[in-house]
């Protein structure tokens, strides 16, 4: 996306389900709070949504999806679009929004994921794999980001105490939001002493599992203008894949970030200097030391002393994941970060207000760890 | 009833791979092109997009990319073998595949350490590459 586009798409509305564990509530009841509660935010009504995207989803395998809560929500679209990025989902859904007004299918896009991940549990929804994994006990997500976690540890002599700084930054973001699921404060003692889930990590280097939802609804400056809250605008957007796969390359230990992050810093005009504050996809406290680097906010392999010494908390140099984030907040998939991106940039965060927050980066990443998408938003 | 370990189950992809380890050789597809490696196997080279490739004994020696340890059983079967590890192996002919490091205390493993294969036979059908540390 170039330069000609920066600031023409704004977030106007965000919303959220309750977080947590919420076993009364169905997916689609989950996902409905979050609709309405962005809609309100925004002051719009759902006949103004003529596009619909949401994330087709892990858990629920539920196919053409956005029909299915267009049916719920009781709107028929002109646009409509289930995608499936993994991690990286969130940030694009934004960016595929931005895109299908700029394309003039719609003009205001409402961008959706939620399910019950904690207490529905059903078959993942991945295709099976049959063969170059399971044989060997290699399982799930955690196992395949701390092969990134080790190598860059082998690399550039990273530490527990350093990923640790991060869980333990975010929790006490979390312990100034009383809408997060984990508001226990938390030491890098608590940290060390937590048990080993797949070494290198801990179980708090692991982000939690969440019912819960969460809405961003985007349209044109020029009509955002013209809504209940101060808009949000798209600075710069940025995606990349590292297609070739985590094992491939360098890919363990060199994000798509990089170059997901130049795209959208090129496109913003801005440099990692200018952010006031960022929300880092952070499905292990390692995809975030890693993020950190890749989007040059400091050089590759300093990340580990990067994020020690507060910088990442509230009066750091670069408050991070100022709600908690997917460790300590809970884990909509990417989708809260660009909630309280877009509450930080409003002002809207009370006790864990950044001063005068003026510019926002988003990250999504995921995918089998190697997809990436970007948004640097400002007020 | 004890819980058995997931098995292989070999597409038209990768049945040579599977039958070379049967007896106890690691193969690996190259291409007739470009003569690049590849692994997962495929009908297409990753480098040259070429449809031509034969299946070549490979040297088996490699060194250890990256690692992790599991303590938790994602599966029941392997709640006896716990810890144990699971390495990223980079083979010397350039490819990378996910396999056990054995016949070592997963405290020693590390990054970079030359390792060789050697095969875990599971049933007549399929026998599994692992890999131990090689002197």
């Amino acid at each position: 996306m170039n330069a000609a586009l920066r600031d023409k798409y704004a977030i106007v509305g965000v919303g959220q389900s309750r977080i947590g564990r919420v076993p009364e509530m169905s997916d689609y009841g989950l996902q409905l709070a979050a609709v309405k509660s962005a809609l309100d935010d925004a002051g719009l009504k759902k006949q103004d949504i003529d596009g619909i995207i949401t994330h087709s989803h892990l858990l629920g395998a539920v196919r053409v999806h956005h029909q299915r809560l267009a049916e719920r929500l009781g709107i028929d679209t002109d646009f409509g679009l289930s995608v499936s990025s993994g991690g990286a989902t969130s940030c694009l859904m934004v960016q595929l929004a931005a895109a299908a007004i700029e394309a003039g299918f719609c003009s205001t896009v409402l961008c959706l994921h939620g399910d019950k991940g904690l207490t529905r549990k059903s078959g993942d929804g991945h295709e099976p794999v049959q063969e170059f994994g399971p044989e060997f006990g290699m399982f799930g997500a955690t196992a395949q980001h701390a092969l990134g976690a080790t190598r860059h540890m082998h690399e550039y002599g990273t530490t527990h105490d350093q990923l640790g700084a991060i869980a333990v930054a975010f929790r006490k973001h979390a312990c100034l939001n009383p809408e997060a699921q984990m508001r226990e404060p938390m030491t890098l003692d608590d940290y060390h002493r937590s048990r080993w889930v797949v070494w290198p990590f801990h179980l708090l280097d692991c982000c939690l599992v969440s019912d819960g939802a969460a809405a961003v609804i985007v349209t044109s400056a020029e009509r955002a203008r013209d809504l209940r809250q101060p808009p949000v605008f798209v600075m710069g957007m940025g995606r990349a894949n590292n297609s070739r796969g985590w094992n491939y390359g360098n890919h363990m230990t060199e994000l798509a970030a990089r170059e997901s992050g130049a795209k959208a810093f090129r496109m913003a005009g801005v440099t990692p200097a200018d952010i006031d504050t960022a929300q880092i996809y952070d499905c292990y406290s390692y995809i975030v030391l890693a993020s950190l680097e890749d989007y040059g906010f400091c050089k590759k392999g300093e990340g580990g002393p990067f994020v020690q010494g507060g910088r990442l908390e509230l009066g750091g140099a670069l408050p991070t994941n100022t709600s908690g984030g997917m460790l300590s907040e809970g884990y909509v998939e990417g989708m809260l970060q660009i909630v309280e991106a877009t509450r930080q940039l409003r002002g809207q965060c009370g006790p864990r207000q950044v001063p005068d927050a003026q510019t926002a980066l988003v990250s999504g990443n995921g995918g089998n760890a190697v997809c990436h998408s970007t948004l640097i938003l400002r007020k | 009833m004890t819980p058995s370990k997931p098995i292989p189950t070999p597409s038209e992809d990768s049945k040579p791979f599977w039958e070379a380890t049967r007896n106890g050789e690691l193969r690996l597809q190259r291409c007739l092109d470009c003569s690049s490696y590849r692994f997962p196997p495929g009908v297409l080279c990753p480098e040259c997009s070429s449809t031509s490739s034969e299946w070549v004994p490979v040297s088996g020696r490699g060194r250890v990319h990256s690692f992790v340890v599991f303590h938790r059983a994602y599966h029941p079967a392997f709640a006896n073998d716990l810890p144990y590890a699971v390495a990223c192996v980079e083979l010397e002919e350039g490819p990378r595949l996910l396999s056990n490091i054995v016949g070592v205390e997963t405290a020693r493993i590390r990054c970079d350490m030359a390792v060789e294969v050697l095969f875990e036979k599971i049933n007549e059908e399929i026998s599994l590459p692992k890999f131990r540390p090689r002197a």
